[in-house]
Formats: structure tokens, C-alpha cells, sequence
């Protein structure tokens, strides 16, 4: 079985008008949007640009707006659009490369100013069920930290591009650093660290120059909770403050 | 302009991405040209798994040891890229017990670390493990993230001088008498072509190796080997769960982040660009799969996708069979033109031994002595790929 859709996408480069144009494809019935993306790329025109690589939502690279709102690709079904036309557009708050592809620089280094680690230790559930240990093998060379994870965060860029605050200015440090800020901070008990971290997020275009939309942790495809983070980095920055003025 | 020799790599997969980390720690000139995003062709869409070697320890020792060496030295050099949790092979009936025997003196023979766990305890590691299982033997299994593995190597490259072209598409090849000097390009940014110049072209385009080939008038014996890979809506394993038997379609379930992926199957294509998947290819998998898992049968179905392995290819050889390791190809050598040779073959877990040997290759038929220095260096942040 397989699908008839339509896909209308933003087209553009740095040097033409933005134009929309329609591409009609088949793809198989468990296809998801990005699939679709793909075969107007191999059937219709080897010049659309987009972002892709691991198709099951853990790079983070494809991200776009469907029908105006952020959603990856790879893990969004064509059958739930049946019937409807598919509107691709590219996020919003990023310069545009062309196409469907964003200039994701300043943002990764953004992710980088905390030294956010992409993958967390000791995992203790699968789905509810409680798991046990096992000890590395016995193998020097291959010792191990056993049950490690990626973090939630596949640094896709969609927070940014659903941000009002980031919309109204580029120069906030935006919903996924400050959230990496915040996960850094619950990963070490170092106070040297954990005051430059605080120092990060308590600036003017830190966690106080978020309106507290949430649209963020709305649009978030990983449970991140990125609007969660920032509240919780106030109130942390603030109980400092407290202790610091007492302290004086 | 630089008097050090300039090598022009096609392809910004594992392959490409660790051959362009490898030459600019050598000192050479690298640039790199990929057609679309990093990592976007076969290595991409993965099964994401950092092999122990275990699944070819009986019947490819070769592929067997080459994945486990190159295993711990990617531990070493990109700790930010894995997710370590270990596999387990499981036997499910008395023929896979039977096979527990050779495979534990394969793991012994390849120098994989492995030991067998008692079964109660398997299952408390891994609560959605078929409950009648025979045996588990644990292996040092991993997990990589495809484009984070790419973009290690590049990000590293870069700071060693490499230049990286993504969205720039080969159009063709330049020649001077019979060999290469220079490719031309198609920049899909600015929609200019232009022509760059090259002592040395490196065909690391995988799949799609014979199709850059034909251009220079050669043959590659790269076989497009089709496998497709279901992804579930939930994780349901902590470990890389493996069939313990010989490698066999949808014998496999790799965890990642917050899914599960089944794989795989194994066919021939023709070409590898926007392959068709066979439901009945689906069908098998989710079959085998909830032999290994029986929650699976429940489980959503998140995506599904299929992508063709570079393997090299054996006349009166089954796909399945194919070896899972790799091979330079001097072009020159072999009668046909200068100034390309090609990698293909092998796999994501070892790129780096790939980027070793062909690298080799480029500094010999350069006359450069240069030693490989990637199995000690540790990468930088992928994140520095934007720097």
C-alpha cells in the first residue's frame, strides 16, 4: 500500500525570492514526512536542500516546520496529513543556508558554552521496569561504565525556532543552552563549576530574558523541558543571591 | 598556495569523515566534498551499532577482530559519541544453545571479551527479554551516534587545517592524459560550479562508490547491499540484544536514546538512492524480533527505513555472506586511471581502521612518510565542526 501526498515547500537561496513550490509523491504507507522530503529529492529535483542523516530522531539535524509548527520529519507519520497539503518550511531564528537547510553555528556554539555532555550515567527503569546492574567484563582494555544514555536533547534547534523571546532577539541565549546549562549543573557537585555554570545563565540574555512563553518545552520532541529549566535555574540563581547577601 | 600535497576526499560518511581526520593529522591538504549533509547516506541511517565483533566471531574472524580492535579504540578517542551498555547474545532454542559452544571460543579466538551470564540474571537486566531463553553470554556491544561520529572526525580535521564542503555535488572528473587531477562541482548554495584541483582524489562515497568509479572509467567490486531497519516508539532494552546464532535477518535489536531498532535484512540493489521497502521484508522482522522480545509484537512502530551497505562484493556468494571487511583500491594499479583510489567495504564501527588503510594507500602513491597517529588521538567536540 502506499500514499499519494503533496508537499508545498519553502524554496530559496541567499540569492533568490522565496518561493513555494508543490511536489506530488508516493511513498509506502509507514512513510514518514521525511521520507517523502526524500523522494521529491531523488524524483523531482536533486537541487532541494535539506538536513537528514540518522532517520529515527536522535541527530537532531532534520527539523523543520510542518503545516507552521516544529516537528522532525523522521518520526512525523504522512498519515496523519491524508488529505491535507504538507507545508515544509524551514525553522524559524536561524539564518537560512537554502531550502530547508539553517545555519545552525551560533547555536552549537551556544550548546557548547557549558560543556554540555551528550550522554548521562546510570540508568535505573526500561519503560517502568526496574533493571539491574551487571559489573563491566572482565576485560581491562573494555571496562566499562555500564548503563550509560544519550541525553534527551538531540540539539535539533526546534525550542529556538517555536521562541518568541528568540524571535525578538537573536542575541538570547536560547531555550536548549540554557537547558544544557541546567542538566551540566545537576551532573556535578563541584562548586567552582557549578558557580560558573550559575554565572552563565544569570545574565541579561539568560534566564531573565525569557518571557516565560513556554513554547519551548510545548514544542520540544525529546521531553527536555526546556521552559522547566530555566524556571529552575532562577530560583536557583536567586537562593545564591540570598545566600551571598547574608553572608557579606 | 601550500606546497603540501592536496587530497580531495568524496563523501562525508564514517569513511570520508575518519580518511579526512587521518590525512590532516599527517599533514596533508584535505578538502572534502559532500553532496548533503554529513553523515546522510548509509551511514546515517544505522543500526547505530558499535560492534564487539561477537556477530561475526564464528564465521568472518577477519570482520570479527578488526570490529573489536576498533571498538576500544573508538572508546578511547570519542567517549562523547557512545552510549556503552554492553550486548548480550541470547540463545532462544537448543540449536542456538548448541551454537553458544563455537561462539564462546569465536569471542576466545578474536580476543573479544565475553562471558556467559546466568539466565535469571539476564532477565533482570533486560525485563522484556524472551523469558524462555537458554543462554546469554555478554559482549562489549555499543552504541554510536551517526552523525556525531562524523562530525567528531570532521570537527577534528578542521582544526588540523581541512577544509569541508557539504552541499556541494561532484558533476565530474578532470583529467589530465589518464589521470584524475581534479574534480568538478556543483556548490548547491550559491548554484555555481567550479573546478578544484587535486593530487589526489579519495573515493569514499561508499555505496555509491561504483558510480563515482564509472566516472574515471574504473570498476569497483561494491556490491549496494540493501537491510532494512524498524524503529520502535519506546526503548525496550538497555543492552544490544543479539540472536546467538549465525547473522540471519531480523536477528537484532539495538537500543538508542529513547527507541529500539530491529534489524535487519540483506538484498542487492541496484541503486542505492531512495530505496523501496518490501512489507514483506517489514513483516519478517517484527517476526524475528519478537522472538528475542515479545513485548515488540505491542510495540509501535515509529519509522522504518533501508539503506544500502558498501559491501565488497564474492562471485557465487549470498549477500548475507558477503565479508563485513574493507579494501583500498589503487585504480592506477590495477591498469585503470591515476590519481583516484577508492575505500569501500567494511562498516561504521571500523572507519577508522578504513581511513588507516587507505591513507596508507594515498601516502605511498604521494611518497609521503607519514605515520597514522588516530588511534591515540582523542577528537574534539563534533560541536567545533561549526567553529
Amino acid at each position: 500500500m502506499s500514499l499519494n501526498v503533496t508537499l508545498k515547500i519553502l524554496r530559496s537561496r541567499p540569492h533568490q525570492a522565496q518561493r513555494y513550490e508543490t511536489f506530488n509523491v508516493n511513498v509506502p504507507d509507514a512513510a514518514n514526512v521525511l521520507d517523502a522530503i526524500e523522494q521529491a529529492w531523488a524524483q523531482h529535483d536533486r537541487d532541494l536542500m535539506f538536513r537528514h542523516a540518522c532517520h529515527h530522531a536522535s541527530c537532531g539535524t532534520c527539523a523543520v516546520r510542518i503545516n507552521g509548527a516544529e516537528k522532525l520529519p523522521c518520526i512525523a507519520p504522512v498519515r496523519e496529513y491524508i488529505g491535507l497539503e504538507i507545508k515544509i518550511e524551514p525553522l524559524k531564528n536561524f539564518p537560512i543556508v537554502g531550502d530547508l537547510v539553517v545555519d545552525v553555528a551560533s547555536f552549537f556554539q551556544k550548546q557548547e558554552a557549558s560543556d554540555f555532555t551528550i550522554t548521562r550515567p546510570t540508568e535505573n527503569e526500561l519503560d517502568g521496569r526496574p533493571i539491574a546492574h551487571t559489573d563491566g567484563l572482565d576485560s581491562e582494555s573494555a571496562a566499562i561504565v555500564p548503563f550509560n544514555r544519550f541525553e534527551n536533547c538531540i540539539e535539533c534547534g526546534i525550542c529556538l525556532s517555536a521562541c518568541p523571546t528568540m524571535a525578538a532577539d537573536h542575541k538570547f541565549f536560547g531555550p536548549a543552552a540554557l537547558a544544557a546549562v541546567k542538566r551540566q549543573l545537576d551532573k556535578t557537585t563541584d562548586a567552582n563549576e557549578r558557580a560558573k555554570l550559575l554565572q552563565l545563565a544569570d545574565d541579561e540574555q539568560g534566564v531573565w530574558r525569557c518571557h516565560s512563553a513556554w513554547e519551548c518545552t510545548e514544542a520540544c520532541p525529546q521531553n527536555v523541558f526546556p521552559a522547566e529549566s530555566i524556571m529552575a535555574l532562577r530560583q536557583e540563581i536567586t537562593a545564591q543571591r540570598f545566600k551571598n547577601f547574608f553572608r557579606r | 598556495m601550500s606546497s603540501k600535497p592536496h587530497v580531495l576526499i568524496i563523501g562525508a560518511g564514517s569513511t570520508g569523515s575518519a580518511t579526512a581526520h587521518d590525512l590532516a593529522l599527517r599533514g596533508l591538504r584535505v578538502t572534502v566534498i559532500e553532496r548533503g549533509e554529513i553523515a546522510s547516506g548509509t551511514t546515517g541511517r544505522n543500526h547505530c551499532l558499535l560492534h564487539s565483533g561477537g556477530r561475526y566471531c564464528v564465521n568472518d574472524q577477519e570482520g570479527a577482530i578488526e570490529c573489536i580492535q576498533e571498538n576500544l579504540i573508538l572508546r578511547r578517542i570519542m567517549p562523547h559519541a557512545l552510549e556503552l551498555n554492553d550486548g548480550l547474545f541470547v540463545a532462544l532454542d537448543d540449536e542456538d544453545y548448541a551454537f553458544q559452544e563455537k561462539f564462546l571460543a569465536g569471542c576466545q579466538e578474536c580476543h573479544i571479551p565475553a562471558r556467559e551470564i546466568p539466565v535469571e540474571q539476564a532477565l533482570r537486566i533486560e525485563p522484556f527479554l524472551n523469558p524462555n531463553i537458554k543462554g546469554a553470554v555478554q559482549v562489549p556491544d555499543g552504541v554510536f551516534e551517526p552523525w556525531r561520529f562524523c562530525t567528531s572526525f570532521l570537527a577534528t580535521a578542521k582544526k588540523n587545517g581541512a577544509t569541508i564542503r557539504n552541499f556541494t555535488e561532484v558533476s565530474d572528473l578532470v583529467f589530465q592524459g589518464n589521470s584524475v587531477a581534479g574534480v568538478r562541482v556543483f556548490d548547491h548554495r550559491t548554484g555555481k560550479t567550479e573546478t578544484l584541483g587535486a593530487d589526489l582524489v579519495v573515493n569514499a562515497t561508499g555505496a555509491w562508490a561504483g558510480m563515482l568509479a564509472a566516472m574515471a572509467n574504473v570498476d569497483v567490486p561494491v556490491a549496494p547491499t540493501a537491510g532494512v531497519m524498524v524503529t520502535l516508539g519506546k526503548r525496550f532494552n538497555n543492552m544490544v540484544i543479539n540472536r546467538m546464532h549465525r547473522p540471519h535477518d531480523g536477528d537484532i535489536v539495538v537500543p538508542i536514546r529513547n527507541t529500539s531498532i530491529i534489524g535487519t535484512t540483506s538484498w542487492r540493489v541496484t541503486s542505492p538512492d531512495a530505496i523501496e521497502i518490501p512489507q514483506d521484508q517489514i513483516d519478517t522482522m517484527m517476526c524475528a524480533g519478537e522472538l528475542l522480545m515479545p513485548i515488540l509484537r505491542q510495540a509501535r512502530q515509529r519509522g522504518v527505513m533501508a539503506v544500502a551497505r558498501p559491501l565488497i562484493a564474492s562471485a557465487n556468494i549470498d549477500a548475507r555472506d558477503f565479508s563485513r571487511t574493507f579494501e583500498a583500491f589503487n585504480h592506477r594499479k590495477q591498469g585503470g586511471a591515476a590519481g583516484i583510489i577508492t575505500i569501500s567495504g567494511g562498516k561504521t564501527t571500523t572507519a577508522r581502521g578504513m581511513a588507516e588503510k587507505v591513507s596508507d594507500v594515498v601516502c605511498a602513491e604521494l611518497g609521503i612518510n607519514a605515520e597514522c597517529k588516530t588511534k591515540t588521538t582523542p577528537l574534539v567536540s563534533y560541536r567545533d565542526f561549526y567553529n
